[in-house]
């Protein structure tokens, strides 16, 4: 095989299948024009050297495939790119936010290890960071290849535009520390709120929350909890295990949902029917981990276990009101938390509830 | 102040960019095959590489602005274009627009 071929044997593995032939074709006459071209301007034969210097010339057989190449020619377009910048920066923000709290509350409720707890919070973010910027360049990188362009991006309007100076900490920085110039630009305003940034924010939560589940994102220190200086580990009752597949199915048709919503978002009758469906969904699951009845176990260093557990309490706003004077060893910290688990289920049942009569109402509405 | 090199050759491309469509369709109203209407180009001062202009033809053709057909000469087989029907008043169109551009900028410059 000479020169030219393994060229144009390379070039033709990056072409598409249909077009490949014709396009070699066409360069194999350019190269060998170009070749002869420069033999009769030195009146004898190339050597090699002189050969590749050409076919160097000619470009690189990725670049020379790459522009035959139907379709965008990056994965982020410039039209794209200020929405991508956005959604990273308030993205990684945000999960700057959780790594911090979560940071303070391990600082806080133990001096110990406080050198492993920040090199854990580091790598929390860069690691759940990366992913999101992959998240958002595969997110952007569809909506190049299918040309899409859903109309907040063409339609928006000028009173919408408040949420977008949520990526500038400095904004967040002057609003709290009472610039009222920065109040007037950036504060939200719940009843002119950019109707996407329910959707939006909902979608970008689930996501996490998905990447989460099915373990791709991390956040260090949900399997640890520290009592009284010494670390306790949660493992997940076995409930949890049954319900992964369904939990991740609600979780990824909630965000079908809310990206329809925000690409239709005057399909009210159809997003009051999806929902429905949801809130019924949501409430199957709630009723499952609930008949559970064992959704934790916390487990000691020395090998002692609490379970996190229904145990027959009922929603006894008594007990709501002692909740912080518990014990404060493991059995008491488990109880504590079996009692806001029961409330936390209670809670969902009934916002579940209201969203499927506030969703038959809006079908009926239209 | 001295000029930036760099940006002085990034500006250059970009004002070159979009009048080299126009200068292959002009170069087209005879036919020719990739090589040489590349000599034909560079002949006028217009250089460009090969890179681009053979997907900018495959591009053209796919457009329904060039026809090409593939043909034997000089004991090899090679591919020539001409503007088509649609080729030519894309042309036409595009001079009125290029003169206009160009007396405009005449004026301001």
């Amino acid at each position: 095989m000479d020169m030219i071929d393994r060229y144009l044997n390379a070039v033709a593995a990056q072409l598409p299948q249909d077009e490949r032939a014709d396009i070699v074709a066409e360069l194999r006459d350019l190269i060998l024009s170009r070749f002869e071209a420069k033999e009769e301007e030195l009146g004898r034969p190339l050597t090699e050297d002189e050969q590749e210097a050409i076919l160097r010339e000619i470009g690189h057989p990725l670049v020379v495939a790459a522009r035959y190449r139907k379709g965008p020619d990056s994965l982020v377009g410039p039209e794209l790119f200020p929405y991508w910048l956005f959604g990273v920066k308030a993205g990684l923000l945000v999960l700057l936010a959780v790594q911090a709290i979560g940071l303070f509350i391990h600082l806080i409720s133990g001096p110990e290890d406080s050198g492993r707890a920040i090199a854990q919070a580091f790598h929390g973010f860069f690691g759940s960071g990366l992913t999101l910027i992959g998240a958002a360049t595969l997110a952007a990188a569809i909506f190049e290849h299918y040309d899409i362009r859903p109309k907040w991006l063409t339609q928006w309007r000028v009173k919408d535009l408040s949420a977008f100076g949520l990526s500038d900490p400095a904004a967040w920085g002057a609003s709290v520390a009472g610039a009222q110039t920065a109040r007037r630009t950036w504060r939200l305003r719940p009843a002119k709120a950019w109707p996407g940034a329910e959707y939006a924010f909902s979608f970008i939560v689930l996501g996490m929350f998905s990447l989460w589940w099915v373990g791709l994102l991390h956040f260090p220190g949900l399997t640890h909890v520290r009592l009284l200086g010494a670390e306790a580990t949660v493992t997940p009752a076995p409930i949890w295990s049954i319900l992964f597949a369904p939990i991740l199915i609600y979780a990824l048709i909630q965000m079908s949902v809310d990206l329809n919503s925000l690409v239709r978002p005057h399909a009210v009758r159809l997003r009051a029917v999806a929902r429905l469906g949801i809130a019924v969904g949501g409430l199957w699951l709630t009723w499952a981990i609930y008949q559970a009845g064992h959704w934790f176990t916390l487990t000691g260093r020395d090998g002692e276990t609490a379970r996190v557990a229904g145990n027959g309490i009922t929603l006894d706003v008594e007990a709501l009101r002692t909740l912080g004077d518990g014990a404060r060893d493991l059995v008491g910290v488990a109880d504590t938390l079996s009692v806001v688990m029961v409330w936390a289920l209670a809670i969902s049942a009934i916002s579940l509830v209201f969203s499927v009569f506030a969703n038959l109402w809006r079908m009926a509405r239209g | 102040m001295s000029l930036d090199p760099d940006l002085y050759e990034s500006m250059r491309l970009e004002l070159r960019r979009g009048s080299l469509v126009l200068a292959v369709l002009a170069c087209l109203r005879t036919e020719r095959y990739g090589y040489t209407l590349r000599q034909a180009l560079a002949a006028d001062g217009l250089e460009m590489e090969e890179s681009t202009l053979y997907p900018l033809l495959r591009r053209l053709e796919s457009q329904g602005l060039l026809n090409s057909e593939w043909r034997e000469e000089e004991k090899r087989k090679k591919r020539f274009y001409v503007l088509s029907p649609g080729g030519v008043s894309m042309l036409a169109a595009l001079t009125d627009e290029w003169r206009g551009i160009n007396a405009s900028l005449d004026k301001i410059l």
